[in-house]
């Protein structure tokens, strides 16, 4: 099988790859990889492959990719004939790029508090939360100023890859102590991700439709 | 202890889609704000009485909220019908949720603990209103507003310059500013934290897109403005009154 996704279920850069496969309706093979509590991403054998030792990591015939928002990329530019979750026409391409560097940059602090609260690794939780915080309000902003011109995804007029980059820190938010009392129109965002075909849960979202 | 006597908003009518729910809170206590798949709102106690799970983060069905714990689900006046472990069970009528009186108007949910007989009326609606964002900051109300007199809208169609705040019922704010009216709704979260429901009473034709825009845009620098400019505590306020 030409696609193999090395996978921690808990992990939410793992369920954003998870996400991607299933919406694109690509058949893959996974392989589990015990990262809490064996840290066996982090051993020779998968160093080989990322030299990081994060996860995901993906093998798409002769090439193996790490990090989730490159790997959305990859797989929305090889494995989606008709080019709607990777426009790359128009103002949509970067809009694209932005939210997935934002995903990867500024919202990592939510995983990075998730992975605090959860597992318990080093890391100041008050900062880490406060930042988190931050930016999911400033997805909070952007989506409430869409939906004044009847935008319902963050880059396009369709959803793209980065709404798949950036719904589980907003949908895992809970496991850091940021609840969604007060982000209205991410909820609404959020519901409407849920419909797209192919959407799946992870532990910690519930699954209720 | 009971709440404030009043009407108190709790949502922008448009944040609550029908079959959905979201959590708040008044003078600290949790409230669930749902509305039912025919698209009435119900606010209710935020709390399951199986095992005090927050209902908040359960799920619609149909006219039925059901709790993510257990699946226990409850009708329109807060009964318990169905509870999953007990598919036959005839559940008894004891197994409520505390609800309380909900109203629509002005573009927000609004709910009072006030009993029948001495309740007021809640706030007329204006006819059209577009709702614009629910502004959060920890600061209580009364520096809310001190905020707002200090920083008034630009206004979206032009009129009379001088803004004007009035109260035209508890919790309900009017500001002009030029020809624009905008409504504000006061919500006392907690000790430490309240939320602006901010709505223009006005016509989609006059304000939709741009003109949300340009108030959403006021509410964000007032939220600035409160995060760098240190308020007056509530404290100053009540000593001044
Ligand atoms: S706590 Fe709600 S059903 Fe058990």
């Amino acid at each position: 099988m030409a696609l193999v996704l090395y996978n921690y279920d808990l992990d939410e850069n793992c369920y954003k790859v998870r996400l991607a496969l299933s919406m694109l309706k690509l058949e893959h093979e996974t392989i589990a990889v015990n990262a809490f509590p064996g840290r066996e991403q982090e051993t020779p054998p998968f160093l080989a492959l990322n030299p990081m030792g994060t996860l995901p990591i993906l093998k798409d015939g002769e090439q193996t990719l790490f990090g989730a928002e490159a790997v959305l990329a990859h797989l929305a530019r090889t494995h989606d004939p008709a080019g709607t979750w990777l426009p790359v026409e128009g103002e949509a391409f970067a809009a694209v790029m932005q939210w997935l560097f934002f995903a990867s940059g500024d919202l990592s602090a939510a995983g990075r508090a998730r992975a605090n609260a959860l597992f318990g690794p080093p890391g100041d939780e008050t900062a880490l939360r406060a930042a988190a915080r931050r930016a999911i309000m400033a997805m909070e902003d952007v989506m409430v100023a869409n939906g004044f011109r009847a935008r319902e995804w963050f880059a396009d007029e369709r959803h793209t890859i980065a709404d798949v980059a950036l719904f589980p820190a907003f949908a895992l938010s809970r496991d850091f102590g940021v609840d969604h009392d007060e982000f209205p129109a991410l909820r609404k965002w959020a519901r409407r991700f849920r419909a797209i075909p192919g959407f799946l849960t992870m532990p910690g979202i519930p699954d209720y439709h | 202890m009971s709440l404030a006597p009043g009407w108190h908003p709790v949502a922008l009518s448009g944040s609550i889609d029908p079959g959905t729910s979201a959590g708040t809170h008044l003078d600290g206590r949790e409230y669930v704000v749902w509305r039912d798949n025919s698209g009435v709102a119900h606010v209710w106690e935020d709390r399951c009485p199986h095992r005090g799970m927050k209902l908040s983060f359960g799920f619609v069905r149909g006219d039925h909220i059901a709790c993510l714990y257990h699946g226990w689900q409850y009708d329109t006046a807060g009964r318990c019908r169905y509870i999953p472990a007990h598919p036959d069970l005839d559940v008894p009528a004891t197994i409520t949720v505390p609800v309380f009186a909900t109203v629509e108007t002005c573009g927000m949910i609004w709910t009072t603990t006030d009993a029948a007989p001495n309740r007021a009326a809640p706030p007329a609606d204006p006819g059209e209103a577009m709702a614009v964002t629910t502004l959060y900051a920890d600061i209580g109300p009364l520096a809310f507003l001190d905020a707002v007199r200090a920083l008034p809208p630009q206004p979206f169609i032009p009129g009379d310059p001088e803004p004007q705040l009035s109260q035209i019922d508890g919790a309900l704010w009017r500001l002009t500013a030029g020809g624009d009216v905008l409504l504000l709704g006061m919500q006392r979260l907690n000790d430490v934290r309240s939320a602006l429901h901010v709505v223009i009473a006005g016509s989609a034709s006059t304000y939709a897109g741009a003109g949300q825009s340009h108030v959403f845009a006021w509410t964000r620098a007032l939220r600035h403005r409160l995060a760098t400019v240190p308020a007056k505590s509530e404290a100053t306020h009540a000593e001044a009154v």
